[in-house]
């Protein structure tokens, strides 16, 4: 799962966007927690990381906001082989001292790098954003 | 073991020790699982078959075939092959079968489609010609460009380095004459418990470059231990863990099982250069690998595996408690393995070209010659590329005479406004087919031949590669 801090301006905050979306596109969204009044909004939401790239660019075209939490998912498939440690120009992919995987979520830059995530033999490396 | 021969001594870790196990777990792409199918009715002789649209191989009598581990799905090309088809069957997936036949009396099927698990399979067996390499080299890149390789991922310009193997913990480097590993040896592989066959294809342990051929049950086996993967734009390949129980027989093997990795050397190798005798820049250990920062020409790069050293320790671990447990017994080879064998290289009844074989002069000027006068040049020599270089001939960059005629009618005045600085080179060692595959893949009709200091040797040009393949 993805989460995704959601703002909406005073403009567009009385239209059902987050409705729209969950129908048109079938994503199944979880709202965490949300803050709405007239002068704007907040909704802090859930979205399946497969279909997190398609929520984002919808919300974004509609004039929302998208705050994404978490810029990179590794899935259960990674056997830690290490091939992407290297290639991170940032180091938030490490090797532990008993050679585990580890990745710092908060260091990762996302699609913005993405040096890492054609080069995994597992493909377990899905960046978001 | 090892650290109990360096702190009481061979002597003492020989009394104390029986087994000492050791585990890989890495792409080894000369893997494949052969299966029978039984026969369908009415019977077909299988010609060509495809698994979830994979291809595989080599069908023998009828309804045996062979599943390739490097062999990729014609649909999901370079995403999904036969190493994927290996670990879904073990997993316990359905997979599909097309098959397709020419039909004979007694065969007299021509078509088949149907789906298949594990528990179809008559056999399912692993069946690996070359595994478990001793050690590897350390790949790294010289180029400008990103390149894509069996050693994965490799940076432009030395930026990153790979690895694989476990170094130490490599079972041929732990019996590295071959005392106890021979045909027959049993062995913990994919999760289940195999056996040796034989020396690997390319087998050469003069040079600690051993390797072996092992089998084993994939119906036994756990899909944690073998796993399906994909070398972006090389293709499809499996991992494969192995473990093989060393027994301490002598003092000999006490003190080869002692082995380090900061003893064990291999080649820093430039796979920017795409040809068998790849240039080597120099010699790291494993241990220098493992710490994830190694020299070269002066300079740090950041180096990671491709192999898996946690699942390699957890292989090992494994196979200790089998052991201790009384579920794996070790065995004595039934036969040697081959310890004089060397690895030679194909020999080829017909050469190839390279590049210095069709480069010839490159027109040239400077950065600050006028445009006109570079028109000018390319009407007199008729050509359509100049190579601009600085007053040592190094290589500034390239204009074309579309460059030219852009610039007139944009109005550019200057020269070096047009230049194009990025520009894609060959050298005289590449191969002609390397050459035409960076034509066409930057979609342009010349490359500038340079030395390793950037010296402009000339320039050959897609017209010129043309020509020596219509020939």
């Amino acid at each position: 799962m993805v989460r995704v801090l959601l703002k909406f301006s005073k403009e567009i905050v009385d239209k059902p966007i987050t409705s729209q979306i969950i129908m048109e596109h079938g994503i199944p969204i979880n709202i965490l927690s949300a803050h709405i009044n007239q002068q704007g909004g907040e909704i802090l939401a859930e979205i399946p990381t497969d279909q997190a790239n398609k929520a984002i660019e919808a919300f974004r075209k509609k004039g929302v906001t998208v705050d994404v939490r978490k810029l990179i998912d590794v899935s259960e498939k990674c056997f830690e082989c290490g091939a992407c440690v290297a290639l991170c120009p940032v180091n938030a992919i490490a090797f532990e001292k008993d050679y585990s995987v580890v990745f710092y979520e908060d260091k990762c830059l996302g699609v913005a790098c993405g040096l890492c995530a054609d080069a995994c033999p597992a493909r377990a490396i899905r960046l978001i954003g | 073991m090892k650290k109990l021969v360096e702190s009481s001594g061979i002597e003492v870790a020989y009394k104390e020790v029986d087994v000492v196990t050791t585990g890989t777990f890495g792409a080894m792409c000369s893997s494949g699982a052969i299966i029978n199918l039984g026969h369908a009715d009415p019977p077909i002789k299988i010609q060509r078959a495809w698994i979830n649209d994979v291809e595989v191989c080599h069908p023998g009598a009828a309804v045996d075939l062979y599943i390739g581990a490097t062999m990729m799905s014609e649909t999901r090309p370079f995403e999904y092959g036969g190493g994927h088809v290996i670990e879904d069957l073990i997993s316990g997936k359905e997979v599909e079968l097309r098959a397709t036949a020419y039909g004979t009396d007694c065969y007299p099927r021509t078509k088949l489609e149907t789906t298949l698990t594990k528990d179809d399979l008559n056999q399912f067996y692993l069946l690996n010609f070359r595994n478990c390499y001793q050690r590897y080299v350390c790949a790294t890149n010289s180029r400008d460009e990103t390149i894509y390789t069996y050693m994965g991922k490799l940076l432009p310009r030395f930026r990153n380095a790979t690895y694989s193997g476990a170094g130490e913990l490599n079972p041929l480097m732990n019996d590295p004459d071959y005392e106890t590993i021979g045909v027959g040896t049993r062995i913990f592989l994919g999760g289940a418990q195999g056996y040796v066959i034989g020396e690997g294809t390319q087998h050469e342990p003069g040079k600690q470059l051993g390797t072996i051929m092992v089998r084993g049950d994939c119906k036994k086996m756990s899909p944690e231990f073998i796993q399906g993967a994909t070398y972006t734009k090389y293709g499809t390949t499996l991992y494969v863990g192995i473990g093989i129980p060393i027994p301490i027989l002598n003092e000999g093997l006490a003190k080869k099982v002692a082995i380090r990795d900061e003893e064990i050397f291999t080649d820093i190798v430039d796979y920017g250069v795409p040809r068998r005798e790849r240039p080597k820049l120099g010699k790291v250990n494993y241990e220098q690998l493992k710490s994830g920062r190694i020299t070269i020409k002066d300079k740090e790069v950041r180096v990671s595996s491709l192999s898996s050293l946690k699942t390699a320790k957890k292989i090992a671990d494994t196979l200790k408690t089998w052991i201790e447990n009384g579920t794996f017994y070790l065995t004595a080879p039934a036969e040697k393995l081959p310890v004089d064998t060397v690895f030679k290289p194909m020999k080829q009844t017909k050469e190839i070209s390279f590049v210095e074989s069709i480069v010839h002069e490159a027109v040239t000027c400077t950065e600050d010659e006028e445009i006109k006068t570079v028109a000018q040049r390319i009407i007199n020599r008729s050509v359509n590329h100049i190579v601009v270089v600085d007053k040592e001939g190094r290589l500034r960059g390239i204009v074309t005479s579309w460059d030219i005629t852009k610039a007139t009618a944009q109005e550019y005045r200057k020269l070096a406004d047009i230049i194009v600085r990025h520009v894609i080179t060959t050298t005289p060692d590449e191969s002609l087919e390397a050459a035409a595959r960076k034509l066409a893949q930057h979609n342009i009709s010349a490359l500038p031949v340079i030395n390793q200091d950037r010296r402009v040797l000339g320039i050959v040009t897609s017209e010129d590669i043309s020509k020596l393949i219509g020939r």
